[in-house]
């Protein structure tokens, strides 16, 4: 045989080959599409159960969650893709009502084996339920799985630790935010955050850690789950952290807090010289302190030569009040110079805007139909 | 008894909604867009519109601006849908001129008694 021939056949058997994937690629999605579609119309008769389960008034035990409970395994396979999509959309007396149903058909113990297994899908749902169930007996499997292989069920393991809130969880979802397999700081904050008031003393140790970023997430989880006894802690990372990140969510925090104690700090964080982020997100936070005397070194900033800084200080001056507006108006007057003005008039006809909006709206409810 | 509009792509909330809402004996529509929320309102006696803030499309905040920006429209009673992760939007909600609001997720006990307290202030 030729070289050539050689090449021929070769092209042959790859084209051959890539058909047979393609043939079999259309099969596989096809069967799946099939089987989903039977799922679904299994399913269909029994979301009215469902239904009937999450909308159920009074203390009387609804006669779908026996039903539910009673199904054979086949139809709650088909129904229970739907329920555990729900479990994540409703709250109050619907959520307790489907967690009720999930226990009794043993959901969670089959999720607590399945996140031992090996395959990351399997290991992945059992977390995202048990987290939904807010099962606090699988804070000790979901903090290993915080170092699993598989990025998302790393971060599926952080969004459960979230749910469930057992302050347990917190050290390790501060330490996996660094090391071979880290979780995205987003995904840690949202977690930290949800632990409420129960985590704050944990997410605080944070604070004093190596790592820039794990200081960055802990102080700004301690603002957004409103930490307001740290806030003497958060002040200090705004002024000392050698980080500017930290320094930028600590102001962030501070705004958050919304306490008297955050303004010293964040007016010192807006002076020129400082790193532009921080003096932008520090204004914001002033604006969201709504404190009158944040109106003056606000004003100044008007004409600050970085864009962003300027709009944000305009932004934030709606947002103190009468002193604010004062400020604003003799901006736009042109007591601050062109660029000052042209800020203020933007802010203020934003402002205007909204403001007609609500008078409309405001007017509608006076008046009724 | 009253006639509402449910307007969100996420069949399961519509479905839940509709559901309450029918049980506490109203009559609903559904609808998944946006612009078919604006064209359910045209066509269709509608007393009050739940309209979720992210749809694809035309979102829940532009229906409401445009509901209010048409004279047959204005006083119609909006309550909106939004996720908890997206409150910054109540505020953008009410300036566009929302009755009210339901953070996702909801209790739809809490769901049909918001819609009753919106609708009994319309018809004060």
């Amino acid at each position: 045989m030729t070289g050539r021939g050689i090449v021929d056949g070769g092209l042959q058997v790859l084209a051959g080959s890539a058909v047979v994937l393609l043939v079999l690629l259309v099969c596989v999605r096809a069967v799946r599409r099939e089987r989903e579609r039977r799922r679904e119309r299994a399913a269909e008769p029994l979301r009215v159960l469902l239904l009937e389960l999450l909308c159920a008034e009074g203390d009387e035990e609804p006669g779908s969650l026996q039903a539910l409970s009673a199904l054979d395994d086949r139809s709650w396979a088909a129904v229970e893709p739907t329920a555990r999509t729900i479990l994540a959309k409703v709250s109050g007396q619907a959520r307790d009502a489907l967690a009720g149903l999930f226990e009794q058909r043993g959901v969670a113990t089959r999720a607590m084996a399945d996140l031992r297994r090996r395959g990351s899908v399997r290991k992945g749902r059992a977390a995202e339920v048990l987290g939904l169930l807010r099962h606090r007996a699988a804070t000790p499997q979901l903090r290993v799985l915080l170092l699993d292989a598989d990025p998302e069920v790393r971060t599926v393991a952080a969004r459960a630790l979230g749910h469930i809130g057992d302050p347990a969880g917190v050290p390790d979802l501060l330490n996996c935010l660094h090391g071979p397999h880290p979780v995205p700081p987003g995904v840690v904050l949202q977690a930290l955050t949800a632990f409420g008031t129960a985590g704050h003393d944990q997410v605080a140790t944070g604070l004093d850690d190596a790592e820039p970023l794990v200081r960055a997430v802990a102080v700004e989880a301690l603002g957004a789950a409103g930490g307001v006894v740290w806030t003497t802690r958060v002040a200090a990372a705004l002024k000392a952290d050698p980080h500017v990140e930290v320094r930028i969510r600590a102001a962030r925090a501070l705004g958050a807090l919304g306490t008297p104690a955050g303004l010293e700090p964040l007016l010192d964080a807006v002076r020129r010289g400082r790193p532009e982020p921080l003096r932008a997100v520090a204004a914001r936070a002033l604006g969201r302190l709504g404190a009158s005397r944040a109106a003056p070194r606000l004003g100044e900033l008007l004409d600050d030569p970085v864009h962003r800084v300027a709009s944000t200080a305009a932004r934030a001056l709606l947002q103190v009040g009468p002193a604010g507006r004062d400020e604003l108006r003799r901006a736009a007057d042109g007591a601050r110079g062109g660029r000052a003005a042209a800020h203020a008039r933007a802010a203020l006809a934003e402002a205007a805007i909204g403001e007609e909006g609500a008078r409309s709206t405001a007017g509608r409810a006076a008046v009724g139909p | 008894m009253a006639s509402i509009l449910v307007a969100d792509d996420d069949a399961d909330i519509r479905d839940l909604v509709a559901y309450k809402l029918t049980q506490s004996g109203h009559q609903v529509t559904v609808v998944d867009d946006g612009l078919s929320a604006l064209k359910a309102v045209r066509e269709h006696t509608v007393d009050l519109a739940l309209l979720d803030i992210r749809m694809p499309g035309m979102s829940g905040l532009d229906v409401c601006r445009e509901l209010r920006a048409t004279p047959e429209t204005e006083s119609l009673p909006v309550i909106l849908l939004t996720a908890r992760s997206q409150e910054l939007d109540i505020e953008t909600g009410f300036a566009a001129g929302a009755d009210d609001y339901i953070i996702k997720p909801f209790s739809p006990r809490e769901l049909s008694s918001r819609v009753q307290a919106v609708l009994a202030r319309a018809t004060r």
